[in-house]
């Protein structure tokens, strides 16, 4: 299966040029368009549970959409708001994806959902994480531009730009300084990662574009 | 030598600066082997511990200058590290041990704290904006009242045609109009309406809009009787409860339209709040203020306020008392409750000579019956506002 980044990266989409016998799934409403030959089946995001708790504590659907083709055909994937996309190659190995990040990956891609923690959820980062396994190719993305970061020690983030992480990296949510710098510096709770791993960034974030479009209202 | 064990490594020579291995533990040092081969091996001597990862459990050994990092979040892990090492990596594991239990239970008295607060601040918000909003019933004009009032019974349903005849109505506006001259706020529009109606029961609504059913002149005992549910009912007008029952049942949404002084909504949904049966009751506390503001009103009036007590008393000995487990979850207080607390505050009173009301009770209540021959079956509304007797107490 071949795959293009297109556009990149204010409003990156995602072609694949699928051959006889590719599969690829998808984020549910994630396909803008695809050749006829090309079929669709939805199916529960790992089961009726799991895929409930990836529904309100991962950002995620209840419903990922599989793709298929006996004859071959192209097949364009996008994510909802404007932005960057990444391709990682998972060998054996894992990632975290923050709520909302995961727009497509290969068949041998295991989608699970890891706790993340009650300070996780107050500091804005979601109580459940989702957790990508096994081997194939991953496809994420992110609101704005991703940033990707190797760290050996702890590294602040501020809250709602944090993206995907290894799982050796370790977060946890904390105030961006004292308590009064905290609340009137504009930053409030920060997320802090520790290394080693490799983190990836995105350059704007939700919460900063609801305040802005708030202030206009 | 221990062999199984699954993590990676992270060295800057490497293709992508990790790799996953397989770790071999000797007695000398630790030993991760990639899948094509490359080996790195850290001496016990000098390998430093450190617990972190995505779970705060995955191990860390790192040699000497940080070049090379070996790690895994197997569990059986450190245990075999320890045992592998002959305890020379003891005393680092129970700091690292200690470090993450630390930092564990710190994060959960965090986000326990941070929820609990978050709780306390929501519900301290609720109530806060609830109370303020109570607070600002007080302070809205009265005019407010007059309106919702007037346009909450021109929608209401009567539950039988208003009674013109001056025998009837006269008697009865005497009363209101003696009360209304001690009421606690200016500005009410005591205007009273008597419906021709077996109910036994009267209200005032917001503003001053009396309606007293013929049902209650024919079962009551004496005209003081009726003064005292009469009192009682304009004492909600004048305490201003309807619209307090309107800003605390409509929730949040009505107590901000009133902190910032929309009144529009207010009246509109209050005429509805008021059209409908089942929101119809007073809290108890709302109907203990307005048994006592009925007391001091009677009582500056000149009317003898014990007719208060002596109604609650006919109730009690006409038709029990609310079983004592059901008292809390009632609406209204129970009926030696409401004696005792009416007649400790006529006790309270100064002395003073009351003046029996100036009306024919026998011919009055004989005109009733006429007016009321109609009505066969005698009820007590439980849909009425202000039900000063209660759903309850079935008169």
């Amino acid at each position: 299966m071949e795959a293009e980044l297109r556009d990149k990266p204010s409003f990156t989409n995602l072609r694949l040029q699928l051959a006889p016998g590719d599969e690829v799934i998808a984020e549910s409403d994630a396909m803008a368009h695809m050749s006829s030959s090309i079929s669709m089946t939805t199916q529960l995001n790992g089961g009726l549970i799991k895929g409930v708790l990836r529904r309100y504590f991962g950002g995620e659907s209840m419903f990922v959409n599989r793709f298929t083709t006996d004859t071959g055909g192209e097949l364009v994937i996008t994510q909802p708001y404007p932005g960057d996309m990444v391709c990682l190659e998972l060998k054996g190995n894992s990632m975290y994806l923050q709520p909302g990040a995961f727009v497509a990956c290969e068949p041998g891609v295991e989608l699970g959902l890891g706790w993340a923690g009650l300070r996780m959820l107050l500091g804005g980062e979601g109580l459940f994480r989702l957790k990508v396994s096994g081997h194939g190719r991953i496809w994420f993305g992110a609101y704005g531009g991703i940033f990707e970061r190797e760290i050996d020690s702890e590294y602040v983030v501020d809250t709602g730009h944090l993206v995907a992480y290894e799982p050796t990296v370790g977060i946890r949510a904390g105030m961006a300084g004292g308590l009064f710098s905290s609340f009137f510096s504009g930053e409030g709770l920060v997320t802090r990662v520790n290394g080693p791993g490799r983190i990836y960034l995105q350059s704007r974030s939700f919460g900063g574009l609801a305040a802005w479009t708030n202030a206009y209202l | 030598m221990t062999q199984g064990i699954s993590g990676g490594v992270f060295y800057a020579e490497l293709s992508d600066g990790r790799a996953g291995v397989e770790i071999e533990l000797t007695q000398s040092h630790l030993c991760a082997a990639t899948t094509d081969g490359q080996a790195f091996v850290i001496a016990y001597e000098e390998c430093r511990l450190e617990f972190g990862g995505y779970n705060g459990k995955m191990l860390f050994c790192r040699n000497a200058d940080r070049t090379v990092t070996i790690f895994s979040d197997e569990k059986g892990f450190p245990k075999a590290l320890a045992n592998a090492a002959s305890g020379r990596l003891n005393e680092q594991l129970a700091v690292q041990l200690a470090k993450v239990k630390g930092e564990s239970r710190r994060s959960s008295m965090i986000g326990i704290g941070l929820l609990a607060g978050t709780f306390v601040v929501l519900v301290g918000l609720y109530f806060g904006i609830r109370a303020g909003a109570n607070q600002l019933t007080q302070s809205l004009p009265v005019s407010l009242d007059r309106e919702l009032g007037k346009a909450a019974y021109q929608s209401m349903p009567k539950e039988g045609s208003e009674v013109t005849d001056p025998s009837v109505v006269e008697p009865i506006n005497a009363i209101v109009k003696k009360l209304s001259e001690h009421a606690k706020v200016e500005g009410m529009d005591f205007n009273l309406h008597v419906i021709n109606s077996a109910t036994i029961n009267a209200y005032c609504l917001p503003g001053g809009t009396m309606v007293v059913y013929t049902g209650l002149i024919s079962a009551a005992q004496s005209p003081d009787q009726v003064a005292a549910v009469i009192s009682h009912e304009m004492a909600h007008a004048t305490l201003r409860h309807g619209l307090s029952r309107i800003s605390q049942t409509l929730g949040l949404s009505a107590a901000v339209s009133l902190i910032i002084g929309d009144t529009a909504g207010i009246l509109a949904a209050g005429e509805e709040f008021f059209r409908s049966a089942s929101i119809n009751s007073y809290s108890r506390q709302q109907e203990t203020d307005a048994d006592l503001e009925g007391v001091r009103m009677m009582h500056a009036a000149g009317i003898d306020p014990s007719g208060m007590p002596s109604l609650f008393k006919l109730l009690k000995h006409e038709h029990g008392e609310i079983p004592g487990g059901f008292v809390w979850i009632s609406t209204h207080p129970d009926h030696a409750s409401r004696i005792q607390e009416t007649q400790k505050m006529i006790d309270a009173l100064p002395e003073k000579d009351y003046t029996p009301l100036e009306l024919d009770w026998p011919a009055l209540q004989d005109r009733v019956g006429k007016v009321d021959s109609t009505n066969e079956q005698t009820t007590v509304s439980a849909e009425s506002p202000g039900d000063a007797l209660g759903p309850e107490d079935k008169l």
